[in-house]
């Protein structure tokens, strides 16, 4: 461990874990610092990237982006960046396993409307393995799956909200409920729970012996993500095996598996670059001269550390994750203390529809299109600190669906540009 | 008492319910989110207790995942002291609470006696009657207890001197450990202090239900450490568990003993022994011929809770010759002596089973661990041998092989 690192990022979310990597695969020693796991560990296991424009759903993100606002995170990138970061993102997942893929539509990829286990469909755009577009569209013969005491998840109900949609309606369905493999629990019990018993060899056959009985007899099973808390493909393929046609899961609220496989990927490539990992530790101001960082001071159980770097990334999760402060009236970054502009008045923040243009969920930094910070005359406010995911402003991922796309993005970049940064310094100070 | 948490920063994101160890291996417990801040309101209301509180192993993991900072564990250990205060803990609990007392009370008996008086067949029968499960690898008393050797280690008189507190699993069943801290302590340039009043930290009298005995010995330990920390010396140990209690649980526990005598915050050995490399004060290197060996580290989760990293590692990774391996793989599963009681023995052994494998697929013939009850558990679940950091760091630049 040297005592100063290149990069010094800032939470475990998806932003800070591909900030780490990026900037990690420019040859900087990396030290990522975290104060909780982030959504990434209670996210399904698509990736979107843009499912939405001012209301109306898309087919083709790539096109949906040059139709985006100005100050939208991808439009300060520009889609070619944003190609690059999902292209090395798609690379990082495939060298270890997990290859996922878009749907192909006309020579062009494209979104995927994916069943949820309320039946509902949402936009997505990277699946995982395993699931292909063109069989979910044609499969006629659909077995959809649930496990008794497991709450969250009924095929009855999501068998008949899927005929509610067009593409879904005509075709065939049995719901089918397998016995709980838990006997007596003393709570109900989640997808994750099953899923676990799937990551083990010792436990795997109940999922595998269950799903048997139905092999042979329809050409797509719909299940709640219980297919194994890992990245592991053998799995996925064993059971597609078993039940001799496509198991795709339905995505899922919290937990929702998917995303620990993602992070289970993320943090192996982070650990093999030589990335250093500290937990529980919350940043809690910024040391700054002459328009640099120099350190941020980090709480580590009550003590409080100089945690030193060339360069920072800032990858926070905005106000769900803490890096955003909100007091009536006032809404400022955490740890440098930004301002961010919002209406005095609180009632504004949002609107009545809950599927409004709320100002509150656009809320963040405003950064430039090397993801620094900037301020009123869009100069940057420091050389060498960067932002990613969700504490950028500008974007609104709920009503867009473009989660983890942008953390992706930004992440990307930050990290790319933060090695940069530290690379510079590093050559001054030599 | 009566102490309460506000449970009203839980979001119920159920991120702490993905990575509680015990929730994983078994739905006999409530899980992180239930048992902790939603109970909470049920028990500020005066609702009955839930009767899954007691799976709670202490081990953390809540709280270190938690996006919104709210003290899991914290909230739970302290709804155990309050069912503990209406229906006492078992004798069972008191014993594996009071492992530390029990020594102090048989310090006149040879060890060789007092082990075959603990680990004989028959008082194993008798134990595990009490529930404490007779499959369990229980650790064995020293000959000598680290003070007592510590009495006899020749310092080399440095004027900078540190505050070791060594914490009862290195005092009672393994003082070479110690003696090894002592070492590198001596060759970072500092002489050694270890104060004779201080006790067991308390964390197995938390965990088991004990409050006002944890209290009384807090209340020893600060009153103690108060006065060396006015004196500006470093306070030390090598024990992350002892760590963790000094730095944020006995401030969340005891707020009237911190507002007597203000936190004592030890620090981790490992990360100072590592600072005076970086000072140059401590040279990592050995007249001794370099030989190379194998290990792999498991990170214990009360070392990860405290937000400065895995010094222990890095520190291996100075010692010419040492190849590590970071076991990555989770909990142990022992949380101090929960893996050694009878209704949890077997959620302790599933927990450590991904790591346990780990270790053994890694090829190295030597594991790694700061904590000693960690280091237990890796021997009974996978069969090597287990060493603190220092030992290995002593071993190679003394080149005792
Ligand atoms: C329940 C849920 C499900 C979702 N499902 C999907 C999905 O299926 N697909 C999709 O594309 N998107 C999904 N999203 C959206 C997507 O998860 C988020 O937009 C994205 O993950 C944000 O990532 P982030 O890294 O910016 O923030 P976060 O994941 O919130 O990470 C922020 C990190 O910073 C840490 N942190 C904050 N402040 C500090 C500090 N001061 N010191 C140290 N650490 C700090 C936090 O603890 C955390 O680790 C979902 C979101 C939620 C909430
Ligand atoms: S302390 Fe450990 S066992 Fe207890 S709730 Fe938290 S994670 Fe689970
Ligand atoms: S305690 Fe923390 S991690 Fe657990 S559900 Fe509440 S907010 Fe989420
Ligand atoms: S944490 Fe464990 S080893 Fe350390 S003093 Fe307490 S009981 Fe003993």
């Amino acid at each position: 461990m040297n005592k100063i690192a290149d990069v010094l990022v800032v939470g475990s979310g998806m932003a800070g874990l591909v900030a780490a990597l990026s900037a990690a695969q420019q040859g900087c020693s990396v030290r990522l610092l975290s104060a909780g796991m982030g959504s990434l560990a209670i996210c399904g296991g698509t990736i979107d990237l843009l499912g939405y424009v001012q209301g109306n759903a898309i087919a083709d993100p790539w096109q949906g982006m040059t139709q985006l606002p100005e100050e939208h995170p991808y439009r300060l990138l520009g889609v070619d960046n944003v190609r690059l970061a999902m292209d090395s993102l798609r690379k990082t997942l495939e060298d270890h396993g997990w290859p996922m893929h878009p749907a192909i539509i006309d020579g062009h990829d494209g979104n995927t409307r994916l069943p949820t286990i309320m039946g509902t469909l949402k936009p997505t755009w990277l699946l995982p393995p395993g699931v292909e577009p063109q069989t979910l569209a044609t499969a006629k013969n659909i077995l959809v799956v649930s496990v008794e005491k497991l709450r969250d998840c009924r095929p009855g109900l999501v068998i008949d909200q899927l005929k509610r949609y067009k593409e879904w309606a005509d075709r065939t369905y049995t719901p089918a409920l397998l016995p709980s493999p838990f006997g007596e629990a003393h709570r109900s019990i989640s997808a994750l729970d099953l899923a676990r018993l799937a990551d083990r060899p010792q436990t795997r056959n109940w999922l595998l012996d269950n799903l048997a009985q139905f092999a042979g007899n329809y050409d797509l099973i719909l299940l709640p993500p219980l297919c194994g808390s890992r990245a592991d493909l053998a799995l996925q393929q064993q059971i597609s095996a078993i039940a001799k046609c496509p198991v795709v899961e339905m995505l899922s609220i919290p937990p929702g598996v998917g995303g620990l496989r993602l992070r289970d990927v993320l943090l192996r490539a982070m650990k093999e670059c030589g990335c250093t990992f500290i937990e529980n530790a919350t940043a809690l101001h910024a040391e700054v001269h002459d328009g640099c960082c120099t350190a941020l001071q980090v709480n580590a159980s009550g003590v409080v550390e100089r945690q030193a770097a060339h360069a920072f990334v800032m990858a926070t999760g905005g106000i769900l994750g803490g890096g955003i402060t909100m007091t009536p009236g006032t809404v400022q970054e955490t740890v440098f203390g930004i301002d961010i502009p919002a209406p005095q008045d609180v009632g504004q923040w949002s609107e009545q529809d809950i599927f409004g243009n709320h100002i509150f969920s656009h809320m963040g930094i405003r950064v430039d299109s090397a993801m620094r910070p900037v301020g009123h005359e869009a100069t940057p406010l420091w050389q060498n600190v960067f932002f990613a995911g969700r504490t950028v402003g500008g974007y609104d991922y709920a009503a867009e669906k473009s989660g983890l796309g942008v953390a992706i993005a930004t992440g990307w970049q930050a990290g790319r540009m933060a090695a940069r940064a530290a690379l510079e310094m590093n050559g001054k100070q030599q | 008492m009566n102490m309460h948490i506000s449970p009203d920063k839980c979001i119920a994101c159920t991120t702490c319910v993905v990575q509680c160890p015990v929730a994983e291996a078994t739905t006999k417990f409530l899980g992180p989110r239930m048992i902790g801040p939603a109970y909470e309101r049920f028990r500020l209301l005066g609702l009955a207790e839930d009767a899954s509180l007691h799976y709670c192993a202490n081990c953390k993991n809540c709280d270190i995942s938690c996006p919104q900072g709210v003290p899991v564990s914290s909230l739970n250990m302290l709804a155990r002291a309050e069912q503990c205060r209406h229906h006492s803990p078992s004798l069972r609990d008191w014993i594996l609470g009071h492992g530390e007392l029990m020594a102090r009370w048989l310090r006149h008996v040879p060890a060789p006696l007092k082990n075959f008086g603990m680990l004989n067949p028959l008082t194993r029968e008798v134990l595990d009657a009490l529930g404490i499960d007779k499959r369990a690898t229980l650790p064995a008393f020293a000959t000598q207890t680290f003070r007592q050797m510590f009495a006899h280690i020749r310092q080399p008189g440095h004027k900078r001197k540190v505050i070791y507190y060594p914490g009862c699993y290195v005092d009672v069943y393994d003082p070479t450990t110690g003696v090894d801290m002592v070492w590198a302590l001596n060759r970072a340039g500092y002489d050694v202090i270890v104060p004779n009043e201080v006790v067991c930290c308390g964390l197995p009298l938390v965990s088991n239900g004990f409050w006002q005995h944890a209290h009384a010995n807090a209340e020893r330990n600060l009153r103690e450490l108060a006065g060396w920390r006015d004196k500006g010396l470093p306070l030390l140990t090598g024990c992350p568990s002892c760590a963790l209690m000094f730095r944020t649980d006995l401030l969340e526990y005891f707020p009237d003993l911190i507002s007597k005598y203000g936190p004592c915050r030890l620090e981790d050995a490992q990360k100072f022994l590592l600072e005076t490399m970086d000072d140059a004060l401590f040279e990592a290197t050995s007249t001794a011929p370099v030989v190379s060996q194998h290990v792999i580290y498991h990170a214990p989760c009360h070392l990860r809770a405290q937000g400065n990293g895995l010094p222990g590692l890095a520190l291996l990774r100075r010692i010419p010759g040492v190849n590590v391996d970071n076991a990555d793989a989770g909990c142990c599963g022992i949380s101090g002596s929960y893996g050694f009681k009878k209704e949890k023995y077997d959620i302790a052994q599933t927990i450590g089973s991904r790591l346990f494998a780990a270790i053994r697929e890694s090829g190295a013939a030597t594991a790694v661990s700061e904590c000693g009850t960690c280091r237990v558990q890796i021997r009974h679940g996978s069969g090597l041998p287990a060493k603190h950091p220092v030992s290995i760091l002593r071993q190679h630049l003394e080149g005792l092989h």
